[in-house]
């Protein structure tokens, strides 16, 4: 049981991670950044090519040069979700919010052969991993990278938590969400603030997508595509434009999954996962967290 | 960061010279629609290689997927990420019923009309009370469900799926022209359907939920409607599906599928039937016009998608209302 | 409005016309258009390019080249040259149909191609209305066998053969409690489903748990939990080796510590690589003869080395071997006549290939699918034992 709730809780925080930048750009721009997921996919590659630029590290050293890796790949994958934003969402804003999905759609292509053509087809491996010393607690078998994962993990959560709730940046951010042309005449500036929510969440998926490579070990040019899926599940369950609730979603799903499984087995697992979301979704329509609003007033 | 939907305003072109209006009721949906038609007629009397047809009959078929999804997602307004599984069940049926009954594929129709009301009526009574991106996750979960169902259940064939499905002629030519028939007639009556009272009622949803209730338009289902029609029409495309392939497998009805259909009604211009078949025979045939990149494919497919939207952001050919203002 | 509508009907047209510029094919102009009896005889293949599968392509493509190119170095085949022409299906059945009926527009005479099953039952009838013999190089599934088709070959082994390798060998370990795992595809379900069959069937081993785990996932540890739940002594792993190489570091760090077997699919080198260290060491693999496990074979893997700068992976041989035999049977007919080179391959005794001699069944698969076990090494397979 212990363990159960422990696996699900791990994955969920990948998932959680991911999710949180599709709920903030939804939340500012009510845009499926269905590229998001292949964001995390280029987070995983960029760390991949900058630790084989570094050569041979010292086991000692793996985690400090994770943590180093792990803070470039946050720059370069923010500077991409910004480019993105500029090059295939920005001059669409004043069309139908569903022309930003066809783009979206032609982005994540774009990436997802992108980077096979530039990386091949074949699954690469991080040279560097982190192995397994494990731990066991209340009958889980924990490792420890497993819980270096999660702090920071959490420790990001938290930063963008406050960033969101507690500084004029953030306020600016939830003003647009609300009202996209009052902010402006308020005097914000919409797209510096879009562009700089772009830059987090990008930053998000790619550090999701660096702890992946180094946990699990396989990187591939499709690895974003599922988690891109699940994210926008998670998203969904927490309330989607709720950061906080986001986060509950992604561990939401990380534990039916876990349970699923348990369950039913791994072949039922996803209908088990979506089939309690519906459920869930009848009974509380907008989600864990999400405000019960009026679309049109 | 929780917001109500800011309803962009489309810059809308305004309507130029005489000429253009001219030219504007030339492009009129009935004579773009009866140009289109011949075009599909005469088209394989230019070229008829196997290639062609097998390309040009999957093409008509996506028209009918992307004309029926129109219905749900252009007409009334919901975003349906999962239509592909109306699609599966059509196919599905048929492919069980015919093989296993060894009834003609004609023969399964009825049957199949019969389950995808069913299954439109499923998904959508306890669905359709949720908003915009709610609905969204939904559709796409059935989708999902559908598809991983019919993976795991030993009466769908698992996942290597039906084989030997009977075709409803036995050349690719005849074949062919029944499918454009039978997709010709499914386009118009959307179409129809668009222009009729519940097509009205659809738009007057879509525009504003809540003004469409006040004015004593039954919301729930009027939507409940729109989404059995396109159910109908998904699963009827699944019925000719089968019957072109010959083999149906699960793997031919992934969440990437309802993702093409809805950027076919989105590319196309959403509500507007000529963009929708546009869209769809873009949609299905530029794939194919690339498909001698090899490894660039997809990317080169991607790379046109955003410039084709920057380029024409309401679609390639979009809806307009004849109400004034809209 | 008006005039950019114009624009695109223009553009439309213009396409269209780009399409079928040239190109006398219509339904007036006659029927036969295929590849004459001049120039060079054309192999088609089916391969995944794009799509989830997309790996495996240039394993199979590159192979069936250097296949190609050496028998045109050789003076090719009747005086005339070969040439490949590839097709991406993407793993999907209309890419793949549309893909079949482009290679038999080109004019095709022999299909060397076929990966997933799903894709490729429903090519079955469009090779067979054009009379093009098929020689699979790597779809195995049942249904393709069972439809009786006199056009198909299958050059891989069979789920059954894999079966009864994986069956034999876990017996001779002396196995007591065996998981299968497999990734609910047809392939994989299908090793894994008959060897349960097996188990089930005969004293010895037993099944503990049938575990389906979703391909292309990073975290299998709810799996896991479900295995490990039944104490096995024994995991079969019948799918392919990016997620095998994840399910076995997985297991090892979960603290399972009994024999690990996969299927052919997972047999590459990248196993061993992605379960990382020496986590994949000592685990066994139900693999038909491999150009490794040849005497012979080194100059067949430098080469294809010095060609592509890349490793042979799954299905190199079998897709290598397919060109050549298509060759052989095009030899021994003397023709390029589908029928003819039907009866050709329905005769063929004794042509050497990496899964042994070759001798069709009636039912066109292997007679013994030459299953053997390898066993990873210092991260590379060799050969454990032969099972004869």
């Amino acid at each position: 049981m212990a363990q159960l709730i422990w696996n699900g809780l791990f994955v969920g925080s990948f998932y959680a991670l991911v999710a949180l930048g599709y709920s903030m750009v939804y939340g500012i721009m009510k845009l499926l950044n269905f590229a998001h997921g292949d964001i995390y996919m280029l987070g995983a590659f960029t760390g991949f090519a900058i630790l084989g630029a570094v050569g041979g590290v010292s086991p000692g050293m793996a985690l400090p040069v994770l943590l180093g890796v792990l803070v470039v790949t946050m720059g370069v994958t923010g500077l991409s979700g910004v480019v993105l934003e500029r090059v295939a969402y920005r001059p669409l804003r004043s069309a139908p919010r569903l022309s930003l999905l066809i783009t979206a759609v032609g982005a994540s292509f774009a990436l997802e052969y992108g980077m096979r053509a530039a990386a091949g087809a074949d699954p690469r491996v991080y040279p560097l991993r982190l192995g397994g010393t494990t731990v066991e607690l209340l009958g889980a078998r924990i490792t420890l990278q497993q819980v270096a994962l999660i702090i920071v993990a959490i420790a990001l959560m938290a930063g963008l938590n406050v960033l969101v709730t507690r500084t004029r940046e953030g306020r600016a951010m939830r003003a647009i969400a609300l009202d996209p042309r009052t902010a402006a005449l308020m005097g914000i500036n919409v797209n510096a603030v879009i562009s700089r929510t772009f830059f987090l969440g990008s930053a998000l998926a790619g550090a999701a997508g660096v702890m992946a490579g180094a946990y699990y070990g396989k990187v591939d040019f499709l690895m974003g595509f599922l988690i891109g899926l699940k994210a926008f599940t998670s998203a969904v369950i927490g309330g989607i434009g709720n950061i906080t609730g986001t986060m509950l979603g992604g561990l939401l799903l990380g534990l039916l999954e876990s349970f699923g499984t348990y369950w039913l087995g791994g072949e039922w697992r996803d209908v088990f996962a979506f089939g309690v979301l519906i459920l869930f979704l009848t009974v509380r329509p907008t989600g864990l967290l999400g405000e019960r609003v009026t679309e049109r007033v | 960061m929780t917001a109500p939907a800011p309803a962009p305003a489309p810059a809308r072109p305004r309507r130029g010279t005489a000429l253009g209006r001219a030219t504007s009721r030339l492009f009129d949906s009935r004579w773009a629609g009866l140009a289109g038609l011949a075009i599909a007629v005469l088209a394989p009397f230019v070229i008829a290689t196997p290639y062609a047809l097998s390309v040009m009959t999957s093409a008509a078929i996506f028209v009918m997927l992307a004309s029926g999804l129109n219905i749900v997602v252009g007409f009334c307004g919901l975003l349906d990420l999962g239509y592909v599984a109306f699609f599966a069940v059509g196919a599905y049926t048929s492919g069980v019923l015919s093989t296993r009954l060894g009834l003609p594929l004609v023969a399964t129709v009825p049957a199949v009309i019969a389950v995808t009301v069913v299954a439109g009526i499923v998904i959508g009574a306890p669905t359709l009370r949720l908003r915009s991106d709610y609905l969204a996750i939904v559709t796409l979960g059935f989708g999902e469900i559908i598809r991983i169902t019919a993976n795991n259940l030993d009466v769908t064939g698992g996942p290597s799926g039906i084989y030997g499905i009977p075709g409803l002629t036995g050349s690719p030519v005849v074949f062919y022209y029944l499918v454009v028939v039978v997709v010709s007639v499914a386009v118009i009556g959307a179409s129809r359907l668009g222009r009729s009272r519940l097509g009205r009622a659809w738009r007057f949803v879509r525009e504003d939920e809540d003004a469409a209730e006040a004015m004593g338009v039954h919301t729930y289902r009027v939507k409940l409607a729109a989404y059995i029609a396109g159910a109908v029409w998904g699963g009827l495309a699944g019925v000719l599906f089968a019957a072109q392939l010959s083999a149906i497998s699960p793997g031919s009805f992934t969440f990437l599928q309802s993702a093409l259909v809805l950027m076919a009604v989105v590319l196309g211009g959403m509500g507007s039937t000529p963009g929708v078949v546009i869209g769809a025979i873009v949609i299905s045939l530029l794939p194919e016009v690339l498909r001698d990149l090899a490894d660039y494919r997809f990317f080169a497919f991607g790379v046109l998608l955003i410039l084709v939207m920057l380029v024409r952001p309401q679609g390639l050919w979009p809806h307009r209302s004849r109400e004034a203002g809209s | 409005m008006g005039r950019s509508r114009i624009s695109v009907i223009a553009a439309m047209l213009a396409a269209a016309s780009l399409l079928t510029a040239g190109c006398g094919q219509g339904l007036l102009d006659g029927g036969s258009n295929s590849g004459g009896d001049e120039g060079p005889i054309t192999l088609g293949m089916l391969i995944p390019q794009s799509g989830s599968e997309a790996a495996i392509g240039p394993y199979m493509k590159n192979a069936a080249q250097l296949a190609v190119d050496e028998i045109n170095g050789k003076g090719g085949v009747l005086g005339r040259k070969l040439e490949l022409k590839v097709a991406d299906d993407a793993c999907d059945a209309q890419t793949a149909v549309a893909g079949a009926n482009k290679l038999v527009t080109e004019g095709i005479k022999v299909s060397v191609g076929g990966y997933c099953s799903g894709a490729t039952l429903p090519t079955l009838p469009v090779f067979g209305k054009a009379n093009i013999p098929m020689i699979i190089p790597a779809a195995n599934s049942q249904e393709l066998v069972d439809q009786h088709l006199k056009h198909v070959f299958l050059i891989n082994g069979t789920g059954t053969q894999q079966a009864t390798a994986a069956m034999a060998w876990m017996t001779k370990q002396g196995a007591t409690s065996v998981a299968l795992v497999h990734d609910n595809t047809s392939y994989s379900k299908d090793i894994a489903v008959r060897t349960q069959k097996l188990l089930d069937e005969a004293g010895g081993p037993e099944t503990a748990i049938l575990e389906a785990v979703t391909p292309k996932e990073s975290d299998y540890s709810a799996n896991i939990h479900n295995i490990l739940a039944k104490k096995p002594d024994f995991v079969y792993w019948t799918g392919y080796f990016q997620e095998g190489g994840l399910i076995i570091r997985q297991l090892r760090q979960a603290g399972y510590k009994g024999s690990v077997m996969v299927g052919d699919g997972a047999v590459s080198e990248k196993l061993a690589e992605i379960a990382g260290g020496d986590a994949a060491e000592g685990v066994y693999a139900t693999m038909t003869q491999t150009p490794e496990t040849l005497q012979g074979a080194e100059a067949w893997i430098a080469a294809y080395k010095k060609k592509f700068n890349a490793d042979p992976g799954p299905y190199s041989n079998q897709a290598y071997d397919g060109v050549r035999l298509a060759a052989e049977a095009i030899t021994k007919a003397g023709s390029t006549d589908g029928d003819k080179v039907i009866a050709a391959l329905e005769a063929v005794d004794g042509f050497p290939m990496f899964s042994g001699p070759l001798k069709f069944t009636a039912d066109h698969t292997l007679s013994t699918g030459g299953f053997q076990i390898l066993v990873v090494k210092s991260g590379k397979f060799a050969l454990q034992d032969a099972l004869k």
